[in-house]
Parts: structure tokens; sequence; C-alpha cells
């Protein structure tokens, strides 16, 4: 539901509120050409007792693709009117620094308690804006009990319905612009952010370049700093001594020892030869179906994925504005520039929370993370990597709870306490 | 063993699959590029247009298998390996007129083929009083052209080393040599340890990629003192692939199924995905102008622009294989999950370097009491046998040839006619 833009009295009259809705309609020739590719589609054989340990199974692909033909695609138009009406879309052009003006496409919902807390929720690889659908309603969410937000999600540059740089050198620090200005652009001066994979650097940066005068506070699913210099399996061994790590804590360590061993070909590839995979992304779509629907698998807890579910995260990539190409330039443009951006450069000015579920792709011993401005540590015992899309209650809980009346981040953005 | 059941083999693509391929090109979706991009972020736009424009006008498979066709002569034959079913397997023979000619395996990697064989062919086994000649046996690998794909796991080094050697024997080769870059080195290596001394004789590799690591031998002292402005600039390649060109390496390791439904689903995707590495591995090779670059068969002599558009072919060959794209990246993960130790071989062993191959150390760091023979290229890369046919086939002439130091390894089998008196033994 779209909501009436709060009052503009306390705003800076150059801004403007106008927001320009938009709505996904994807072409029938977007349609028909998707089909015809579907039904070309050329299938590989696989090994005997493969089972998901060479990649994707299949079985799953062969399924899924069967399913996109002939029952996913042919009632598109419904998949895309729900998706319209959960999600309150609009786009808007905004200028960065180098690299010219882009249209961003964004979700914007506001809160019925008029003080809601304005938050930028940031996605990552391989997700999108639709990582929000079941997290909005419970942010936005009026209650005594708990504060609310306005929520603004980002659609990334080179995702979904937004533009995708043009130029070289789209790193952090852009991004980090990019959602700051948007922000400001819908009067949201002072805000708190949240995010994951992708997400959590952006949304840190934000909070180095714009905290504290914008960025206020800001919460992640997917903290990572800062191990010691550098993390390696003979260090990962010694910490297990050291340190005294619980049971979860070891698991969080051997998930990262595998990422780095079994489960990172996509990121070595992506930041290093983005456009040679893109030919393949942009070209096919079992390919781009595996491609994501191995992290969507490998990635979660056992996260209960409908055939509906995983299409329509597919199919956003697959009819999105710039081409799923587009979005993997992210790895090449941050690796080239910032390598270990995601474990370096760690401090921030201001408070900081963190949600630890169990099957993320890497988690370090809570020790490893620590700092002065950790105002909230959340554990939970089930949920993975695509958190608000998995366990969406949980993760609203922790955000609640770390704005909550009592709490050291709360009344963290004046006059915005989210009752 | 194999029972003698050799088939003789024409590459014959079903015009069904021909059609199919025109089909899915007319289909392609091509992405967008950054500009001013270059080579930076993977293969440029521009070449995959010009390409693909190519592939689907003008490029006509039909004309370019009857070529394969008659310059190699091609075989196939069932090899039964231990724990897996038997396989049939493709492959390429060809005799000299010499009849106490060496037999030379050769063996190829990934994205190479068969095809990697046709202008060191004519070379290797041209008869001469001057220089040694060969009986040339190559194989496609199981998983990559016309031969068959094993269908379980744990299809290793073992298991390559396996096929390639019951086929020199099957055909009655039971001492041979061996020539191999790529996958060819890790697998003749371990086809040195297997069957070195009793049947391989001996193996030259364009690839020595003998360390684990790019660190020199813990015992060697000042390893860094007094290296050639070519072995500075071979480490610093090397470091460079090592650091920024292993991305497919990584997935196709890991997660080969997955990278496996785009190469096998998308013509373009597998033009990309190997033609990056044919012009990044390669020294500045005209892969486009490939014209006019293979010797007659008929005329002993390179063929001026004749129009041979060497990367269809070679892309080609992956889409038509007999099983598929996929099949052939599987390779990488076997060889990741077998663990890799430094192996050693004791049989002679001879090393040619290219200065854009992929792995370069200081020659000091390969030293190995069984290197008899090293040479040392100013051009050439990778794909030393399609680059550089003539100083590839002149390494393996000197390193078997009179006066050699891998010559007569093969007793009666010189490479010379009989006349050519044997060395004391």
């Amino acid at each position: 539901m779209i909501e009436a833009p709060a009052s503009c009295l306390s705003l800076p009259f150059t801004m403007s509120l106008t927001e320009t809705p938009f709505t996904i309609a994807i072409p029938d020739s977007e349609l028909q050409f998707l089909k015809q590719s579907l039904e070309l589609t050329r299938f590989p054989d696989e090994l005997e007792d493969a089972r998901r340990e060479y990649g994707a199974p299949l079985a799953d692909i062969q399924r899924l693709t069967k399913h996109w033909k002939e029952e996913y695609l042919p009632k598109w138009r419904e998949h895309e009117a729900k998706l319209n009406e959960d999600l309150p879309q609009f786009t808007r052009d905004i200028e960065i620094e180098g690299h010219g003006v882009l249209n961003i496409h964004y979700v914007h919902k506001k809160s019925t308690v008029v003080d809601a807390i304005p938050l930028l929720f940031v996605h990552g690889w391989p997700g999108s804006f639709l990582e929000v659908r079941k997290l909005l309603p419970l942010l936005v969410a009026a209650s005594p009990d708990h504060p609310s937000f306005h929520v603004v999600a980002v659609g990334l540059p080179g995702y979904g319905f937004s533009d995708a740089p043009k130029k070289k050198g789209f790193a952090t620090a852009q991004y980090a612009e990019l959602g700051n200005k948007l922000m400001i652009s819908l009067g949201y001066h002072r805000i708190v952010t949240q995010g994951g994979d992708w997400g959590y650097l952006i949304t840190r940066t934000i909070a180095q370049n714009y905290g504290p005068k914008h960025s206020k506070a800001w919460h992640t699913n997917m903290p990572l700093c800062e191990p010691p210099h550098p993390i390696r399996r003979p260090l990962i061994l010694l910490s297990y001594l050291i340190f005294g790590l619980s049971a979860k804590e070891k698991e969080g360590l051997a998930r990262a020892a595998n990422f780095q061993e079994k489960g990172d070909g996509y990121f070595k590839e992506q930041s290093t030869q983005p456009q040679t995979l893109g030919y393949s992304l942009a070209d096919s779509p079992v390919g781009l179906l595996a491609w994501i629907y191995e992290k969507l698998v490998n990635w979660t807890d056992e996260y209960p994925w409908t055939e509906d579910e995983v299409l329509t995260w597919i199919s956003i990539y697959w009819f999105s504005k710039a081409g799923p190409a587009a979005s993997v330039r992210i790895y090449y443009e941050i690796t080239q520039s910032q390598p270990n951006a995601l474990i370096t450069n760690c401090a921030t000015p201001i408070p900081v929370g963190h949600s630890h579920f169990p099957r993320e792709i890497a988690s370090f011993p809570r020790g490893w993370l620590k700092s002065s401005n950790l105002v909230f540590s959340g554990e939970h015992e089930k949920g993975g990597h695509f958190a608000a899309y998995e366990q969406p209650e949980a993760l609203a809980n922790d955000v609640r709870k770390m704005f909550s009346k009592g709490s050291p981040a709360f009344g963290v953005v004046p006059g915005k306490t989210g009752y | 063993m194999s029972t003698d059941s050799e088939a003789s083999f024409t590459i014959n693509i079903a015009q069904g699959e021909i059609e199919f391929l025109r089909k899915k090109l007319e289909l392609t979706r091509l992405p967008d590029e950054i500009t001013d991009a270059g080579r930076d972020y993977g293969v440029p736009l521009t070449d995959i247009r010009r390409l693909l424009a190519r592939w689907k006008d003008g490029y006509d498979w039909k004309k370019h298998e009857a070529i394969l066709n008659a310059e190699l002569p091609q075989f196939t034959r069932k090899v039964a390996v231990d724990g897996f079913d038997e396989l049939d397997i493709h492959y390429v023979h060809k005799k000299s007129k010499i009849k106490d000619a060496l037999p030379l395996l050769f063996v190829h990697g990934w994205p190479g083929s068969f095809i990697e064989v046709r202008k060191i062919l004519p070379l290797l086994t041209a008869p001469s009083d001057e220089y040694p000649s060969f009986h040339v046996v190559t194989f496609s690998l199981p998983g990559y052209g016309f031969s068959s794909n094993p269908t379980k796991r744990g299809f290793g080094m073992d298991q390559y080393a396996e096929v390639g050697h019951k086929l020199m024997l099957a055909l009655g080769y039971h001492e041979y040599v061996t020539q191999g870059g790529d996958w060819g080195f890790y697998i003749l290596r371990r086809q040195a340890s297997l069957y070195g001394g009793t049947h391989n004789k001996a193996w030259h590799t364009n690839f020595p990629r003998a360390l684990p690591d790019v660190e020199p031998p813990s015992s060697l002292p000042n390893p860094y003192d007094g290296l050639t402005e070519v072995e500075r600039n071979g480490l610093g390649r090397t470091k460079w692939f090592r650091s920024e060109g292993r991305g497919y390496a990584i997935e196709q390791g890991t997660q080969p199924q997955t990278l496996g439904y785009s190469l096998a689903d998308s013509p373009v995707g597998l033009l990309g995905w190997i033609y990056e590495k044919l012009v990044n591995w390669s020294d500045e090779y005209p892969w486009e102008e490939d014209e006019g670059l293979f010797l007659s068969v008929f005329t002993s002599r390179y063929m001026a622009n004749f129009s041979v558009p060497t990367v269809l072919t070679w892309v080609s060959i992956y889409w038509f294989s007999r099983a598929g794209p996929t099949a052939s990246l599987r390779i990488y993960y076997e060889r990741m999950h077998e663990g890799s130790s430094p192996e050693e071989t004791h049989i002679p062993m001879g090393y040619s370097y290219f200065p854009k191959e992929l792995w370069r150390v200081p020659s000091r760091w390969l030293q190995a009491p069984n290197l008899v023979f090293e040479s040392e290229h100013t051009e050439g890369g990778h794909f030393a046998a399609h680059e550089k046919p003539e100083l590839l086939v002149g390494d393996l002439r000197t390193m078997f040839g009179k006066g050699g130091p891998a010559f007569g390894v093969v007793p009666g089998k010189t490479g010379y006619n009989a006349e050519v008196r044997h060395p004391p033994s």
C-alpha cells in the first residue's frame, strides 16, 4: 500500500518529495523471448553419484526449468502483480560524483507511526530489493511494544530495475554515496541502516563516510570485522586453542574455512573476469538459474524454497534493466580497488548491532567482533545468509530490540524514536 | 586391456545438431559493457559480436569438419579402465613412413582438444635423414572431443594416464615417449611414474608445472640470484596468473556442474569462456586471422590465405563434443579432490620454456636428475603446439635426435632409417 508522504514542513525547501511511482511491467516481447530461450534449453549430463558436491543437481535444475516454462512463466502477470502489491516501488535520478546520473529503483514504505525511524535496507548478491518483501510489513508495523520504521530498500545500480554504472570504478564509496543521497532526497537526513552481503560493506561505509551526521546507527546480519590478520587455516586451528571457542563459534569458523576451500569460485571469477562470465548469464536462463540457485541452497539454513520463490528471485535478474552481467561487476570494482574490503577497515563512529545466524557463509568468534560501539548482538538457532528472507521475524525482532526504549541506540535519530 | 577393436572414425555432426546451434545463435542475448573496459573485465564485447556474427553467418562447420577429417586420420577404440565402465576413446593415429620411427603420445589439456596436434602432426611424421621421425598418437581425453566420458566420480590422473598407456599398448607401441602441456603435463607426469622405465621411456612438456607453489625448493641456496630477465618476467606472469587468472579453475574445481549448465546451454557463453583463454594465454597469437598457418598434408608447406577460423572450430568441438562441454570441466574437480603432492619421475625428461606460458619459474628451481633437455624460446605461449609448431617440434627433434640426450631411448626405434647406427648402449 502506498502511503501519502508525511508533512514536508520540517524539510529544506529545496528537497522534492515528489516520488515517481514504479510498477514492474515486463513487456510481452520479453516474456515471449524467455519462453523461446527456455524451449531451446540444452542440459548437461551429470555424474551418477554427484549429489550436491559438483554443483547444483541436475534433477533440481530440470525440475525448476520445467516449472518455469510450463507454470511460472505463463502466470508471470500474477507474480508480477503480487510483487507490485507487496512492494511499493519508485524510481529517482541520483547523481554520483564522477559517474553522472543514475536512475535508481527502490521500495519505500512509511509506517503509520509519524516518528518512525527512517531505515535504509541494502541488499547484496545474488539478492535484490526482493529481499525486503517479508521484512517490510514487520518493520513498518505500529506497536506500543517496539519501535517502527519508515523503510527504504534501494535497488543497487546494476540490479533489479535500477540503471547500471557505465564507467569503471563504481565501488564502495559510490554505493555508499548513492544510499545516502537517496535517503536525503526522500527527506531522511538522519537514518539508520540494515544490510548483509555487499549491503554489510555498503552500510558500514555509509556509517564511516556519512556518520554520525547522517547515518546514526547501523545493523548487519553478516558482521565480518575484524579477524586477526590475515585469516588462514593454521590461525583458525590455533584460535580454537587460544580463544576457547563455543561450539557455535567453531562451527562458524569451519563454515568460513569451507567457503574458502569450496565455495568461492564464483567470487574469484566475478572479481577478475565478470564480463566473460556475463556472456553466459545474459544468454542462458538455465545457466543464470543454476548460478544463483546453488547459492540459494548452499547459503541458507535448509530454507524450503518453493519453485515459485526461486523463479521470482531469478526472474528479477533475468528481466533486470541492466541485465544479469551488470550485477557481478561489483565484485570486480570492489576487489580490485580494495582487496580484503570485507574484513579490514572496520571502525565506525556510530553504534552498531550484529545478528548472528548459524548458517551464514562465514562467522567469526564474537571476541573478534567486539568494539566499543557494539550496542547489540543477537544470536539465533536457525537461519543463514539471506536472513531477511529466511528469518524475517527474528531479524525484525533484533532490529526492534536494538532501537527499543531503554536500549543504548534508542532515540539515536533525534525526534524519530519509532514510537 | 582393450580388444583389437579399432574403428575408423570421421567426424560427422548431424544436420539437426548444426541447425539447433544456429537457432540458439539466432536467439543470443548479449550483455552490455562498461565504457572503455578494454580487456580488463573479460572478453571485450566487440570481439564477441564479431565472432558471433561470423559463427551465425559465414562459418560452415561442414567445411571445417571435412578439413579436419582430411588432415587427421581418426579412430575409436574401446579402452577398459580399472574401476570404471569401458570408455570409447577417439584418437588420431598417424605413422611415419620411416619404419623405426619413435612412437609418441601427445596429450592435450583444457580448453584444448585433439585439434592441437594438427600442425605438429605433419612435422613430427615427416621423414628425414636430418632429424628423427615419429609415429604420432593423440586422443581426446575422456569428456572431450569425441571420446565418451566417465559416469562416476573419481576419474583422476591415474585414470587418464591409464587410458593413454593402454591405447599405446593396443596400437602395438609397447615402448613410447610422450609430450604434453596443461592437463597433458599432469597426466604424463603420472604416466611416467606409473609406467616409466618399462613402457614410457621418456617424456617432454612445454608446461613444467613441477613445483607446488611459486616458491623455490627449500634446499636451493640463493634461489633469486642471477635471474635472467626472461626468468624475472616469467615469475611475474606466474604470480599474476596465480592471483588474478585462476577464477575459472577455482569454479571448475569446486562447482563444475553449476558452471556447466551455462556452458552446455549457451554457445556464446561457451565461446566467451574459451576465447578469453585463447587470447590471455597465448603470445599475441592472431587467432582470428588463423589463416594460412597450417601445413598442407599434400605440399608440406603452410598454406597462405586459407580461411580457417580456428576459434570457431576450436569452440565448436566443445559445443558438438560427444559428452557435452560440462564433462570437460570435471577433471579440475577430480584433481582438486585428489590433493596434490610433489611427484618425481625417473625417466629422461625435457622441458621447453615459452615466454607467455602461465607457469615459468627460474630454471634452477626445476632441476632434477632426470631433466636431460631444456630449451628456452623468445616467443610463444601456453598453446605451444598450435602457436609455435616448428619450435616445439624442433625441440623434440633435438631431444630425441642423433647426438641428443634421449636418442635411442626406445630400442630399435631411433626415428631414422635403419642405416643410422645405434648409440653404444
